[in-house]
């Protein structure tokens, strides 16, 4: 290598290394994409944390929640992440066999967590459950169950998400598998000519729906709101699906390696405050986890109230669900 | 005599360095293969239980996929190359020059004009529909991952093939002629002996390309049936965190590359031809034109209406909202700096790499130099990365100022393959042709170089060096280990938008990284060409 091209290189890896200046304390967390977008939870929440705690906070979206824990898994102790916000309690079993967490401190007792999910190590932050959404006007006759989806014409086309990287699609396995039990490879073949795609994230399946790629898209009862509130359209709902509907439980919890702990805990206390909730619902577009004053906006409202409810237990979860993917895998490939 | 002696003494030293230079560099990419593994298997810690892996199926698939690929690449290939090579038509070298840059057109860029052209809310079915024809949506599955990869490589086979139809003596030309041979005998007897010499290397990058395809099938292959081993190494990795499992995918992989390309190597196809095609006046009847003009408009509307609907979709009022964002502009850079860096060093290791080897006789020694290089096609991005990655952390390096390092290195090392298969055979005549005369002017290797060589060289150096360019460019295996918030590049950018539903920014972002690619694919070829004979 000549010496002038040696010194350019220097020069621009100089240039592209420039350290971040550090002002003390940066809180770092570690999300998934929608949450840490401009129009997600995040700079609410960032700025009514900031406003209190003397610190900055640095939401980092990675693609999917599962993508931010096991970024933090590649990265080690050189993880700058102090939080991981966004997985559910169907994958914190697992994340907790990493080893990566610390327990948290903050009193959960008074939130209204369905099915009174605690944990040492994870603090719930807002629920949903999970619904195939579409679109009205092209598909006036939505399948109101999995049989019926099944049953419908081929063209008829879902787009689903990897439930190695995304929570959605891991809970829509547990779904059919809480729905059905044993027969769940038997639905997951039926499924399979219906499958658009399984993309890597609830968001790239959710464009394929708004582009008109995908009939229905893997999602929750609660995103029509999204579209009445934020766009004043509603042309988009939620099936209605006669065997139930699976509930997800968001959490959020503490990096062992962050040498942050004590402003990690304040987050998360504020994090479960009405001031803080009071932001979920039309960012997020699910359930607080705690009574917000004003209680939820009149579109929540219009939405399904999901009857019955469908949940497994966690232990099971985590020694089954590899199986239960693989399974799903098996089915449709 | 003795002065013959003398200057042949004074020039071996020269010889002798860039022999140990060659082989320095060797040593140097397999040590860096060997750490690559090792940093992986080092970190992989066994416990955590992960979804396993059929990989007989996946090998299967992968397989199936990358050999229709081929098949299909080849077909489309050699009638493109045909009828090009018959027929005369305004804008035939645009066409031709817009076939040879199928090689360096990102694929994320190909797979998403692809959707926005044959998607089920695409150009063709707006057109069709209406007219009550509606074609669902093929895109996603095998069929697309097909279609994207036949653009593709069928453009690039039909230019490496042109080129050697085109380079047909024109003796046996005017010969066949004059017998007056039908247009089938005229393929068998004249065009099908020199086109199927190339046939075999061809083969083994497409399918080698087509089995290590990552972005395409991340994007159109519709989930676990079609993925390739580089996207279920991708998905052990940053799905499951199953290390393990991504080291025996990707030694699978290689081994399976590895028995492909080996014997395919001394076929590789020269990427030399990417200037302008003559050919010979030998009119076709007129049934044989209108297959022309068929052949090539197909070929034209395959291949450019999904580029085109990235253009027209890209640079519409959308652009600017996305480049008058901060996080374009320093991905952009990074991309270029990363771009220049990775091309300049790719160039930097290919020179001193076909050099070593023109200045050896012996096989074996040219083989030992010149094979590393070849890792690379073979190795996937995503394990290149991952053991990258593994390497500074186990070292304790800042992750934010390796990066870029690792980015450019990595993106080098994956054009190394097609960069040697671009300078080797060239500097290889040259070194025929010019050694004697060298010798007995005493020319040293710096002269050598600075008069003989970079002249002579100057457009293959522009061409390997727009390739390191545009393959850093289009890249999203490496950065997709490497991407966070501080440190994107365009294609990274592109896919991110993608995901947060800002389809406008990505459709411009697609569209200016095509435009760049094409263009640095076409200008930097004759900009060196220009200043190499600048210094004769």
């Amino acid at each position: 290598m000549s010496s002038p091209i040696r010194l350019a290189l220097a020069a621009f890896i100089g240039l592209l290394a420039l350290p971040a200046f550090a002002q003390s304390p940066t809180l770092t967390i570690y999300t998934y994409d929608d949450f840490a977008a401009e129009w997600g939870p995040a700079p609410g929440l960032k700025s009514g944390f900031e406003a209190t705690c003397g610190c900055t906070v640095n939401f980092v979206g990675v693609d999917s929640s599962i993508g931010a824990l096991r970024r933090a898994q590649l990265e080690g102790d050189s993880t700058k992440a102090d939080i991981i916000l966004g997985l559910d309690t169907s994958i914190a079993e697992e994340a907790r066999q990493t080893g990566l967490f610390a327990d948290h401190g903050v009193d959960t007792s008074a939130l209204n967590v369905p099915g009174d999910w605690q944990a040492a190590d994870f603090v719930p932050f807002d629920y949903a459950y999970f619904a195939f959404v579409y679109n009205k006007e092209t598909l006036p006759n939505p399948p109101t169950s999995f049989e019926e989806l099944i049953a419908a014409d081929a063209d008829l086309k879902i787009a689903l998400q990897d439930p190695r990287s995304s929570t959605p699609c891991l809970g829509l396995v547990l779904w059919i598998k809480a729905a059905y039990g044993d027969r769940a490879a038997e639905i997951w073949e039926g499924l399979a000519p219906h499958i658009l795609t399984v993309a890597k994230s609830w968001s790239d399946a959710y464009a394929l729906l708004l582009s008109g790629e995908a009939d229905m898209a893997l999602s929750y009862t609660t995103s029509p709101a999204y579209h009445m509130i934020a766009e004043e359209d509603d042309r988009y709902l939620a099936a209605p699906f006669s065997e139930g509907y699976y509930l997800q439980v968001e959490v959020a919890g503490i990096l062992k390696s962050s040498e942050n702990q004590d402003l990690a805990r304040d987050f998360l206390a504020y994090l479960i405050t009405p001031e803080a909730q009071g932001i979920i619902p039309t960012t997020n577009w699910v359930y607080p986890i705690a009574d917000l004053p004003d209680g939820l906006p009149a579109a929540f409202d219009t939405l399904i109230k999901p009857e019955p409810v469908l949940l497994l237990d966690d232990k099971l979860v985590d020694e089954k669900s590899n199986e239960w993917i693989a399974e799903m895998f098996e089915a449709i490939q | 005599m003795a002065a013959h002696n003398s200057t042949s003494a004074r020039t071996w030293p020269s010889g002798t360095i860039r022999k140990a230079a060659g082989a320095l560099v060797a040593m140097l990419i397999v040590g860096l293969t060997l750490t690559i593994f090792w940093n992986i298997q080092h970190t992989a810690v066994t416990g955590s239980p992960s979804v396993p892996v059929d990989m007989a199926h996946l090998v299967r698939m992968t397989a199936l996929q990358a050999g229709l690929t081929t098949i299909l690449s080849l077909i489309v290939g050699i009638a493109l190359a045909w009828a090009l090579n018959r027929l005369r038509f305004p804008g035939r070298a645009f066409v031709i020059g817009l076939f040879a840059a199928a090689i360096v057109t990102p694929g994320v860029v190909v797979a998403l004009g692809l959707l926005q052209v044959w998607g089920r809310a695409g150009w063709i079915n707006a057109l069709l529909v209406p007219l009550g024809f509606d074609l669902g949506s093929s895109i996603f599955g095998l069929q697309g991952i097909l279609a994207a990869h036949v653009i593709l490589d069928g453009t690039f086979a039909a230019r490496i093939l042109l080129a050697r139809l085109d380079a047909i003596p024109k003796i046996p030309l005017k010969t066949g002629q004059s017998l007056n041979l039908s247009p089938w005998q005229r393929f068998k007897v004249l065009d099908w002996p020199i086109m199927s010499s190339a046939l075999p290397g061809l083969s083994a990058i497409i399918f080698l390309l087509a089995f290590t395809s990552f972005p395409i099938v991340l994007l159109l292959g519709g989930g676990p049936a079609n993925q390739t081993m580089e996207v279920a190494i991708y998905s052990a990795v940053r799905l499951n965190f199953d290390l393990n499992g991504a080291v025996q995918l990707a030694l699978v992989q290689l081994v399976i590359c590895a028995a492909i390309i080996l014997p395919a190597i001394s076929f590789a196809p020269s990427l030399t031809s990417a200037g302008n095609s003559g050919g010979h006046e030998w009119s076709s009847g007129r049934w044989m034109k209108s297959c022309q003009i068929i052949i090539i408009a197909l070929g034209l509307f395959g291949f450019a209406l999904p580029l085109i609907a990235v253009l027209v979709n890209g640079l519409g009022p959308g652009l600017m909202a996305a480049i008058t964002r901060a996080s374009f502009w320093s991905a952009a850079l990074t991309s270029l700096i990363v771009g220049i860096a990775s091309a300049s060093l790719a160039l930097g290791l290919t020179i001193v790499l076909c050099m070593a080897r023109s200045e050896s006789a012996n096989r074996l020694t040219r083989t030992l130099i010149s094979l590393p290089a070849y890792a690379y096609l073979v190795v996937p991005a995503v394990v290149m990365s991952l053991g990258f990655f593994l390497a500074i952390r186990n070292t304790g390096l800042p992750m934010h100022a390796a990066a870029p390092v690792v980015l450019i290195i990595a993106n080098a090392l994956l054009t190394l393959p097609f960069a040697l298969s671009t300078l080797g055979p060239t500097l290889d005549t040259i070194q025929r042709r010019y050694r004697r005369l060298g010798r007995s002017l005493g020319l040293s290797g710096l002269a050598r170089w600075r008069l003989v060589e970079w002249p002579l060289l100057g457009r293959e150096i522009g061409l390997v060096f727009a390739l390191g360019f545009c393959f850093s460019l289009g890249d999203l295996g490496v950065i997709s280990m490497f991407g966070t918030e501080d440190f994107a590049t365009l294609p990274w950018l592109m896919v991110r938008a993608m995901g947060a539903y800002r389809t406008n920014d990505a459709a411009s972002i697609a569209a200016l990284l095509l435009l760049i690619s094409l263009i640095a694919f076409w200008a930097l070829p004759a900009l060196f060409g220009k200043l190499s004979n600048a210094q004769d």
